[in-house]
C-alpha cells in the first residue's frame, strides 16, 4: 500500500519532466509523445497527458499551433517556450542532484552488503 | 443489422452503433464530470474530443467503413483510458487518508481507513445517513436507501437502526468536516476542489436533468429491476399473470362467441350479440375483442419486456397495435350506434277480437310449452309455424302484459291486442310487429292467455310487444287463476289474495268490475288479535 503510494509520487514528479524533455526536443503532437514515453517505458494513458499539457501551457511552459491533418480534425502541435526551457534547465540540474543522492544512498547499501 | 445513430465531435460527423453510442455517451459524461467546469477543463475536454475524433477516423480510413461500433469505442476508451487511470498532479496524498489509485485492470478496492463516518448535510433525504454511510463505504447512497426502505416495508427493522446511526453519527458541518468524510486531506488544494466541485454540481444539475428525463422511459424498466429488486420484480409478475388470464380470459369468450354466432350453442354467451345479424355479429365481436385485449396484450408485453430484459418493441409493431385498437374501439362505437338505430321505429298493430259474454269470467294462462300427452306437433296446429331445430327461444317471447277495462253493461265484451315491435324504417318495424301470433283462446267457461307469443319467422330480438286489453261490461264477475298474475297490469293480484285465509294455497281470486276498473271482491279476514 505505502510502497504504491511512493511509486505513484515518484512517477507523478518525473511526469511532468520528461514530458517537457521531450517536447524540448522539437515541435511535437500529443499522441506522439505517448509513444515517446512507451519508447521511455514510462506508461501513461492519454487521458493523463491532456490535462497536464493544458496545464503547462497555461503556466506558459509550452504553446502550441494547429495543424490541418489529412485525416481528422486539426491538431495541436506542441513547442517549448523560453519559459518552459528555463524551467527545464532548473529540472536538469534537480534531477542530476536527485540521482547523485539516490545513487549515494544506494552505494551505502550495497557498500554494507559486501 | 443494426441501427446507427449520426454524431459530431466538434463538428465533425460519425455513424456509430446505438449499442457502441450508449457506452462513448457516458464515458463522456464520466471524462466531462471528472473535468469539472473551469476555462481550464474546457480546454481539456477539447483535445481529448478531438483527440477521440482522431482516433475514430483512423479507425473508418484503416477499417474501410462507416460505422463506429463497440469495439472501436471500447478500444478508443482503453487507449484515451478511464478517469480511474488519470494520474493527475492535485490528487490528495497526505498522512492519513489517502486512497488507492485503480491500475487499468485492477479490481477496485475499498475506500477505506482516515475517513471520518459523518452525516452529510448535502446529500440528506432524512438525515443524511445513508449518503454518510456511502461515502464511508464508498457505496452510491441510493442502494443504502433501497435497503432501508425494503427492511422498513419487511417489519420496520430499518427504522431502529436508523434513528440510533442518525443519533451517533455526527454532522459534517464544516468544510473541513465534510473533507474528512469523503477521505480528503484538508489541505489548500482540496478546499479549492471541493468548492470547484461544489460550483460546478450546482450548475450541471441542470442540464443534467434534461438528459435524465430523456433516458427516464428508457431506464424504467432499469429502475424496476435494480431499484425495486425483489418487491417490484414480484408485483411485475403478479400484474404479468393478471394480465396474461385476462388476455385468456377474452380469448375464450371470443371463441366461444364465435361459435354461438355460427349456431354452435353453449353456456358461455354474450347477449348484446344476439341483437346484431350474423355478419355483423361477426365483426363486432372482433372490434370488441380487440378493443379489450389489446390494452392487455400491450401491458402483458411490457412487463415481458421488463422481467426479462429483452428488446424494446419494434415500434412498427407497436404503431400498428395502437392503430388497430382506435380502429376496433371505433368499431364497437359503430357497431352500438348501428344495433340501437334498429330500433328507431316502433310499429304498433292493434287487433280486435269478441268474446262470448259470460254469467262469470274465468282468465287463466297456459303455458304453451307444456305439450299435452296425445297433442302432436302441438305449436304448428295451434299456431301454423315451423320452428327449425333452433332453441325455441328464438321464437317464443313474453312481453306480454294484461289489462282490464270496463265497458257500458250493455256493451259487447272484446279483448283487445296491439303488437308491436321495433326497426330501423316504420316499414320494418311494421313487419316485425306483422310476425307476431298472439290470441287468446275461449274454451268452455274461461278464456285461455297462452304464456308466449310466437314470432311466424325468427327474426332479431327488436322489442317485439304484445299488450292486451280486456273490455268487459260493468258489474261482470271475473275470476283470475293463479300463474296470470305475472301478466296483470294496474291490479293489485297480490293484495286481494292475502284476503283469503289460506292465502298461499290460494287458487284464484273474486274480483268485480267496476267503473274503475277491477275490484277484489273477497273481503280481507279480520286481524285475530282484534279488539
Amino acid at each position: 500500500m505505502i510502497a504504491e503510494n511512493t511509486q505513484t509520487q515518484m512517477r507523478k514528479g518525473i511526469l511532468e519532466y520528461c514530458i517537457l524533455s521531450i517536447i524540448s526536443r522539437g515541435e511535437i503532437y500529443a499522441s506522439d509523445i505517448i509513444a515517446e514515453l512507451k519508447k521511455a517505458r514510462l506508461l501513461v494513458v492519454e487521458g493523463t497527458l491532456y490535462p497536464l499539457l493544458t496545464r503547462l501551457k497555461n503556466n506558459g511552459l509550452l504553446s502550441y499551433t494547429w495543424k490541418e491533418s489529412s485525416s481528422g480534425p486539426p491538431r495541436k502541435y506542441y513547442q517549448i517556450t523560453d519559459e518552459g526551457r528555463d524551467v527545464l534547465a532548473r529540472l536538469d540540474i534537480t534531477w542530476r542532484e536527485l540521482v547523485f543522492a539516490v545513487e549515494t544512498s544506494l552505494q551505502a547499501k550495497t557498500d554494507e552488503e559486501h | 443489422m443494426n441501427k446507427t445513430i449520426i454524431i459530431n465531435i466538434n463538428s465533425i460527423v460519425f455513424h456509430i452503433e446505438e449499442d457502441a453510442y450508449d457506452v462513448l455517451r457516458s464515458y463522456m459524461i464520466d471524462i466531462k464530470k471528472h473535468f469539472g467546469n473551469t476555462p481550464e477543463s474546457k480546454e481539456i475536454l477539447e483535445d481529448i474530443e478531438n483527440r477521440i475524433a482522431e482516433m475514430f477516423s483512423e479507425r473508418i480510413h484503416t477499417g474501410r467503413k462507416e460505422v463506429i461500433n463497440l469495439e472501436d469505442v471500447q478500444q478508443v476508451i482503453e487507449q484515451m483510458g478511464r478517469v480511474s487511470d488519470f494520474e493527475e498532479n492535485d490528487e490528495p496524498i497526505g498522512a492519513e487518508g489517502f486512497r488507492q489509485e485503480r491500475r487499468a485492470g485492477q479490481a477496485p478496492h475499498l475506500e477505506y481507513v482516515g475517513k471520518k463516518l459523518m452525516r452529510d448535510p448535502d446529500d440528506k433525504i432524512l438525515g443524511g445517513v445513508c449518503s454518510g454511510l456511502g461515502h464511508y463505504f464508498g457505496i452510491e447512497p441510493v442502494w443504502l436507501r433501497v435497503l432501508l426502505a425494503l427492511f422498513f416495508l419487511l417489519g420496520g427493522s430499518g427504522v431502529l437502526v436508523y434513528i440510533i446511526l442518525w443519533i451517533v453519527m455526527p454532522l459534517a458541518e464544516t468544510r473541513a468536516d465534510k473533507m474528512a468524510m469523503r477521505g480528503e486531506n484538508p489541505n489548500l488544494q482540496n478546499f479549492k476542489k471541493s468548492f470547484d466541485e461544489e460550483l460546478k454540481s450546482f450548475s450541471q444539475n441542470f442540464s443534467e436533468t434534461g438528459e435524465r428525463i430523456n433516458r427516464g422511459a428508457r431506464n424504467a424498466g432499469n429502475l424496476v429491476n435494480a431499484g425495486l429488486g425483489f418487491i417490484g420484480k414480484m408485483i411485475a409478475w403478479v400484474m404479468l399473470i393478471f394480465a396474461s388470464l385476462n388476455i385468456l380470459g377474452l380469448f375464450i369468450v371470443f371463441v366461444f362467441s364465435l361459435m354461438n354466432i355460427f349456431g354452435l350453442e353453449n353456456p358461455i354467451y354474450f347477449p348484446p350479440l344476439e341483437l346484431l345479424a350474423t355478419n355483423d355479429a361477426l365483426i363486432a365481436l372482433i372490434f370488441g375483442f380487440l378493443a379489450m385485449g389489446i390494452p392487455f396484450l400491450a401491458l402483458f408485453l411490457w412487463l415481458i419486456r421488463i422481467l426479462f430484459k429483452t428488446d424494446k418493441l419494434n415500434s412498427y409493431l407497436s404503431l400498428t397495435m395502437f392503430a388497430v385498437w382506435i380502429v376496433s374501439i371505433i368499431g364497437v362505437i359503430y357497431y352500438c350506434i348501428y344495433a340501437s338505430m334498429d330500433f328507431r321505429e316502433k310499429s304498433t298493430i292493434n287487433v280486435q277480437r269478441d268474446i262470448q259474454p259470460r254469467e262469470i269470467y274465468y282468465f287463466m294462462e297456459k303455458d304453451i310449452r307444456a305439450l299435452d300427452a296425445g297433442e302432436k306437433d302441438s305449436l304448428r296446429s295451434k299456431f301454423n309455424i315451423q320452428p327449425n331445430g333452433k332453441d325455441l327461444r328464438n321464437y317464443l317471447h313474453n312481453d306480454i302484459a294484461i289489462y282490464f277495462e270496463s265497458i257500458d253493461s250493455l256493451s259487447q265484451p272484446y279483448i283487445q291486442y296491439s303488437y308491436s315491435a321495433k326497426g330501423k324504417t316504420y316499414q320494418l318495424a311494421a313487419e316485425r310487429a306483422h310476425n307476431i301470433v298472439y290470441e287468446a283462446i275461449q274454451e268452455n267457461e274461461g278464456v285461455l292467455f297462452p304464456s308466449h307469443f310466437l314470432l311466424k319467422q325468427s327474426t332479431l330480438d327488436r322489442d317485439h310487444q304484445v299488450r292486451v286489453t280486456v273490455h268487459l261490461p260493468q258489474g261482470a264477475h271475473v275470476i283470475l287463476q293463479r300463474g296470470i298474475e305475472n301478466k296483470l297490469r294496474d291490479i293489485s293480484y297480490k293484495k286481494c289474495r292475502d284476503n283469503y285465509p289460506d292465502s298461499r294455497q290460494q287458487k284464484y281470486t273474486d274480483w268485480v268490475m267496476t267503473k274503475t276498473g277491477l275490484s277484489c271482491s273477497q273481503q280481507p279476514t279480520p286481524e285475530e288479535d282484534e279488539e
